[in-house]
């Protein structure tokens, strides 16, 4: 396992000396179909390396997997919650939709009473995410950067089984960056906040994840 | 649209311009009208059996301006008895506890619910996305939406989020519409000429093949807190009406290629007729002023 998540790293690193991209549907490591228009790098598609059991691997499609699988114990514990809150329909009553919100973030806070920054978006293959996002960000004009920045929420402090500020916007996702990350079933989204990538549970309007500093800086 | 410019005294010129459209005046229209005598610039719909409807963008802030605003779109409903409202997104600025709700949407727009005016939200990027789940918004649950109003399909998009889910359906949803008229709505503009936003280049390029590719006619889009009418970009027509209740005074960059018509000094909003091949539309400003209007024709281009 550890010399997957190094040659996860070790690729990661690569990928900033990659020379290209294909734009293609490749498969991921799981057999799946890859997103349609993913971009794929090209190292991670012609130098597979391998597993400890010299298996040849494609780090992107590790890093994929693994993330798809605390995804879906994420989601485990989203669906065992909805389970025990009242079920939300359309309603001309607000106060219903604000009680069922806030029910259903308690009881997903109290089911992961434990959790930790790094519970889905593993520590060896945050590597991986950041990349994504600092190559798209440096494929961005100066003015589409500081855009995008200029509608991020000032000061926000997030932490990890808390509610997003009800107060503040959430941020408009880049398309095309939403484009390159691996796919979140309907339940997640992701969000930028400051210079922190976000998973937000959509129904309970709580942050699940974070991964820091991902956002490089943007100069004034 | 003719040039004429008749300036309608609501009092009295609201029944008669009712009467001439060949619109059945109602008890409650004619309680409003007299209700309100304050004068309004607006022509009266002119087709008997055409889709109309109401625009507005980024109104949920539950202040002055919002109310004022409201005020004057009501009004404006003794003249051109609009259907249904579309809103841009920003529904409810900051919180939202069930008394937002009220202060921000049910209370100013309170007449037109009365009036049975049907609401279709989009979300913008201030808007808990559990609005959905909100009757009166009109979103059935979704983020996302489409439906038919006679010859026009309506697709609201949530252009906070546009991930693959929402770019798959966009593509069946518009390819399998025969409409005579496709219109989209979402919150953030693919083009602008607003000088804090400006275009949405990154949106613009997932959703633009789409809208050429399936020939789509108009797009209405909030965020930026001005009205703006854009020149039709390959053939599609573009509006932006963020100005419903927040301002941005002074926003539009003066020197923009892309401005057919723009106004930042007052909030406003817009009432839209979509009569057989042609669309027509009036921007009526806080005060009550038409501040643009025009007509679209199917083939493309404004007059």
């Amino acid at each position: 396992m550890k010399k997957i998540l190094s040659a996860s790293i070790a690729l990661a690193t690569c990928f900033t000396l990659a020379c290209g991209r294909v734009d293609s549907a490749q498969p991921r490591a799981d057999g799946a179909p890859g997103p349609a228009n993913a971009t794929v790098p090209l190292a991670a598609v012609n130098n597979p390396t391998v597993n400890a059991d010299g298996q040849p691997i494609n780090a992107q499609g590790a890093a994929t997997l693994e993330f798809k699988k605390r995804i879906d114990a994420y989601i485990k514990i989203h669906n065992d919650a909805e389970g025990k809150v009242p079920n939300l329909k359309k309603t001309d009553d607000p106060q219903e939709i604000s009680d069922r919100e806030k029910a259903l973030g308690q009881m997903i806070m109290t089911l992961r009473a434990n959790a930790q920054p790094g519970d889905i978006f593993a520590p060896a293959y945050q590597p991986y995410f950041v990349k994504i996002v600092q190559d798209d960000f440096k494929g961005r004009s100066a003015a589409d950067r500081k855009a995008i920045v200029a509608e991020l929420p000032a000061k926000m402090k997030v932490d990890i089984n808390t509610v997003y500020p009800t107060t503040l916007p959430l941020e408009t996702f880049p398309p095309a960056l939403l484009r390159k990350l691996p796919d979140l079933p309907p339940e997640l989204e992701y969000r930028i906040v400051a210079r922190s990538l976000i998973l937000r549970d959509v129904k309970a309007n709580l942050i699940v994840d974070i991964l820091r500093d991902v956002v490089p800086t943007i100069p004034s | 649209m003719k040039k004429l410019s008749v300036r309608i005294v609501v009092v009295l010129g609201a029944l008669l311009a009712l009467a001439a459209a060949g619109q059945a005046v109602t008890a409650q229209q004619r309680a409003q009208a007299s209700s309100i005598g304050v004068a309004i610039d607006v022509e009266p719909p002119i087709g008997q059996d055409s889709v109309k409807f109401l625009v507005i963008g980024d109104s949920g802030t539950g202040d002055r301006a919002e109310t004022e605003t409201a005020a004057q779109m009501w009004r404006a409903h003794s003249v051109f008895p609009y259907d249904f409202a579309i809103m841009l997104g920003d529904n409810l600025y900051g919180s939202e506890r069930p008394q937002d709700f009220a202060a921000k949407f049910e209370r100013p727009y309170k007449p037109l619910l009365d009036a049975k005016v049907a609401f279709y939200a989009a979300l913008g990027n201030h808007d808990d996305p559990n609005q959905r789940f909100y009757k009166n918004f009109g979103m059935n649950g979704k983020r996302y939406y489409t439906y038919q109003k006679k010859d026009v399909r309506f697709f609201a998009l949530d252009s906070n989020y546009m991930d693959q889910d929402q770019q798959r359906w966009l593509d069946e949803e518009l390819s399998k519409s025969n409409s005579k008229w496709k219109i989209a709505y979402f919150h953030h503009p693919i083009y602008s000429s607003g000088g804090r936003h400006g275009s949405e280049v990154d949106l613009r390029s997932i959703v633009e093949p789409m809208f050429i590719k399936y020939n789509l006619n108009v797009v209405f889009a909030g965020h930026e807190h001005f009205y703006e009418r854009l020149k039709p970009q390959r053939g599609i027509n573009y509006f932006t009406a963020g100005g419903s209740a927040k301002l941005r005074s002074g926003d539009i960059v003066g020197s923009s290629a892309l401005t057919a018509k723009g106004f930042d000094t007052e909030q406003s909003f817009m009432v839209v007729e979509i009569d057989g091949d042609v669309l027509r539309f009036q921007t009526i400003s806080r005060r009550g002023k038409r501040v643009d209007s025009g007509e679209i024709r199917r083939s493309g281009g404004t007059s």
